[in-house]
């Protein structure tokens, strides 16, 4: 896993609350990247970016629900936090509901805004770090050969070594060698661990 | 001679002569002329006739017995009944003496005996005709004057005949009244010290003595003047100046109490008053309830700078934190913060001059800073109308009277629709707000959109009280925006555009334009 640099995202029309954001994250040693409207970010998203996404959720042109569907269709993992106005809640808890982590009201205190941001930053570190370990695991279970990908299904289900070597009509000592090399190949010793490792990537490797 | 029998009818001849023979010629020659003939052989019984029958002609022998021609001609000129009679006279002293004695006595001719037939049915016509035109102008006369009498009697406003000092040669009956005299008590009083209480300190400048005194015609309303018993009454009067042949002779003066008058038009000026302070409320509360249907988009616009403020407010305490604080640093966070607050005061300066209440009163107002305002105002509330608001004003554009929050107002409301309109169509072409001059008096301010536009059923009741297209409305917004605009003398209306939308517009009359402000058609 590499180590990425995390970025505070600020998606803001109005120019005095982005700059005065900018200066005060900077402030607080914090890399910033201020965007002046949802397009401007759209057009600079990629998959790379790491940190979380502050959005204003009135903008003209395109607004931060409109930004944050959009995000969706991209699978994007960013965290948004929601940033609305006095009248905004009903439009705070749809964002919610399209997994938003949060929102917070205008005007805002600076602590809470940046508690909310190390979450958010935290969330964005463990989603990403997990993904890498999911993908880690499907690089295993991809290195598996087919006979071996086949026996370890059967271990997973449960399956006793002199069951699958009846059912695939082979010896019982050639299941133990699949056997070990699929624990080493997979970089496990316990079953259970296996277990959860292939589940957990289950919806992505069938 | 055998015309006009019917004519003739109507006139009375009476014959009168002591000669039974003379009596019969007379009655021959004029018999079967048309004429009612009368006869009488003596003086008494002729004045009897002629008192009965009032006769035209009266053919009068001179010499009688008893009573001789001319006494009977003297007592029938005295007679009034009578005194218009022509009397002829017949006989044969034919000397100058008789004659002239006979025309000083009124005699209207004289027939010398023996008298020809054709001269006596000559004159006896000619007097005939002349007695009855003079009766039918008398009967004329009198008409006139009885219906001159009946005019002046049945108006309802007082007149009064004034002599060059003032004095009432004449007055009406309703001057009377209004006066709450008889005519007889007016008659022969001084016009100005009877009717204005400060006659008597100063002849000068007291109402009709213009007139009076120099001859020029005077009109003037709520005048106070005094009645018989001392109390007073505001009227209103007209004086003409009698002329005759360019000499002044008073001054005919035409009045009225117009008490009840005055009373009806402070009525009218009351409720005048009342639908324009309802007017005024039915604004204020439009006004108050747009505010409130953009109340989320303003809190959000003074939230903006609030944030702004305390994050530049952060940045700043962080900064004197520090051991070696940057000043220059610190000293731009710090107008940072300043034209935040500005910014934030700015926007509630706006709210609370539109929601002012009653509105100010008309002004002298330049269209283009109204119309950017007021584009500021909308675009609060607007969200996805990725056109947004264009405002275009032709050049040179002169300034316009009006009230500037009510077209403020009036500007917003059809603004709103028009964003409302577009976003309802999902469209992004902009709202079209133009303003240019038309014709001489006014300047017209259109607001077009690309929206839902309006269907030719609700055209005809855009502008009608309670009549709404909106879920959400109570339809006085358009209602209130024609009595708002037509209280500065403008007009509204809608026009079906060429492609998508609506389009409204209203006029306003150019500052310093006389008389009504803008033609329908401009």
């Amino acid at each position: 896993m590499t180590d990425i640099q995390q970025t505070v995202y600020v998606v803001e029309d109005d120019e005095a609350v982005r700059d005065s954001l900018e200066l005060l994250l900077k402030s607080d040693g914090k890399p910033v990247k201020p965007y002046e409207s949802a397009n401007a970010f759209l057009k600079d998203y990629s998959d790379k970016m790491a940190g979380c996404i502050v959005l204003d959720i009135r903008m003209p042109g395109m607004d931060g629900m409109e930004l944050q569907k959009k995000l969706n269709d991209k699978h994007s993992i960013l965290p948004i936090i929601f940033v609305t106005g006095h009248g905004d809640v009903p439009m705070a808890v749809d964002a919610m509901k399209e997994g938003a982590v949060d929102f917070i009201q205008k005007p805002y205190r600076e602590e809470a805004l940046l508690e909310k941001i190390e979450a958010a930053l935290e969330q964005d570190l463990e989603q990403r770090k997990s993904l890498d370990e999911k993908q880690e695991i499907i690089r295993r279970v991809k290195s598996l050969t087919p006979r071996e990908r086949e026996i370890m299904d059967r271990m997973i289900a449960g399956q006793a070594n002199k069951v699958i070597a009846i059912e695939l009509e082979i010896s019982q000592r050639t299941v133990e060698i699949h056997r070990s090399r699929v624990m080493h190949k997979m970089g496990t010793h316990s079953l259970a661990h296996l277990v959860r490792m292939v589940l957990s990537v289950k919806d992505l490797i069938d | 001679m055998t015309e006009t029998v019917s004519e003739n009818s109507e006139v009375t001849v009476l014959l009168v002569d002591d000669n039974p023979q003379n009596l019969k010629v007379l009655y021959e020659t004029l018999k079967d002329k048309g004429y009612r003939l009368l006869i009488a052989n003596e003086g008494e019984k002729a004045l009897d006739l002629a008192h009965r029958h009032h006769p035209e002609v009266i053919l009068l022998d001179i010499m009688m017995p008893e009573m001789d021609g001319y006494e009977v001609c003297e007592r029938l000129k005295a007679d009034p009944q009578t005194a218009d009679c022509a009397v002829v006279f017949l006989s044969a002293l034919d000397d100058l003496q008789a004659k002239v004695k006979g025309f000083s006595l009124g005699g209207a001719d004289y027939i010398s005996k023996p008298f020809q037939s054709q001269e006596v049915i000559v004159r006896v016509k000619t007097h005939a005709q002349v007695i009855r035109l003079e009766r039918e102008l008398q009967a004329r006369n009198r008409e006139l004057q009885s219906d001159q009498t009946r005019i002046l009697n049945s108006i309802s406003e007082g007149i009064y005949g004034l002599d060059e000092h003032g004095v009432i040669e004449f007055a009406n009956p309703a001057a009377a009244m209004i006066m709450g005299c008889p005519v007889e008590d007016l008659i022969g009083q001084n016009f100005f010290e009877r009717h204005f209480s400060t006659a008597a300190e100063s002849e000068d400048n007291l109402p009709v003595m213009a007139t009076c005194r120099q001859g020029v015609a005077e009109n003037q309303r709520n005048i106070r003047m005094l009645r018989s018993d001392g109390s007073g009454f505001p009227g209103e009067y007209r004086s003409t100046p009698k002329l005759d042949n360019e000499e002044l002779h008073g001054a005919v003066v035409v009045f009225r109490d117009i008490t009840t008058e005055l009373e009806n038009e402070q009525a009218l000026e009351d409720a005048r008053t009342m639908v324009q302070e309802q007017r005024d409320q039915l604004a204020h509360t439009s006004r108050l309830s747009t505010m409130g249907e953009m109340a989320a988009g303003f809190a959000h616009e003074v939230n903006q700078p609030l944030t702004a403020i305390t994050n530049y407010a952060r940045v700043a305490k962080r900064m004197m934190g520090k051991e070696q604080p940057d000043l220059v640093l610190l000293q731009e966070t710090l107008d940072k913060i300043e034209a935040q607050s500005h910014r934030a005061s700015e926007i509630i300066r706006r709210i609370r001059r539109f929601m002012k209440k009653p509105a100010t009163g008309k002004e002298v107002l330049a269209v283009p800073g109204l119309l950017d305002d007021t584009r500021q105002f909308a675009e609060v509330d607007m969200r996805n109308n990725e056109g947004g608001i264009e405002v275009q004003v032709e050049e040179a554009l002169p300034e316009v009277l009006a009230d500037p929050i009510q077209v403020q107002q009036v500007a917003l409301n059809l603004i709103r629709n028009a964003l409302e309109a577009t976003r309802s169509a999902g469209v992004s072409a902009s709202v079209e707000v133009s303003a240019r001059q038309c014709g001489d008096k006014c300047v017209r301010i259109q607001v077009r959109d690309h929206g839902v536009g309006v269907s030719e059923e609700d055209e005809e009741k855009l502008f009608h009280p309670f009549h709404t297209t909106k879920d959400d409305g109570m339809g006085i917004g358009l209602a209130t925006c024609r009595s708002l605009i037509q209280a500065q003398g403008g007009e509204i209306g809608y026009e079906r555009p060429e492609g998508e939308g609506a389009c409204f517009w209203f006029t306003l009359p150019i500052a310093g334009a006389q008389g009504p402000s803008c033609a329908p058609e401009c």
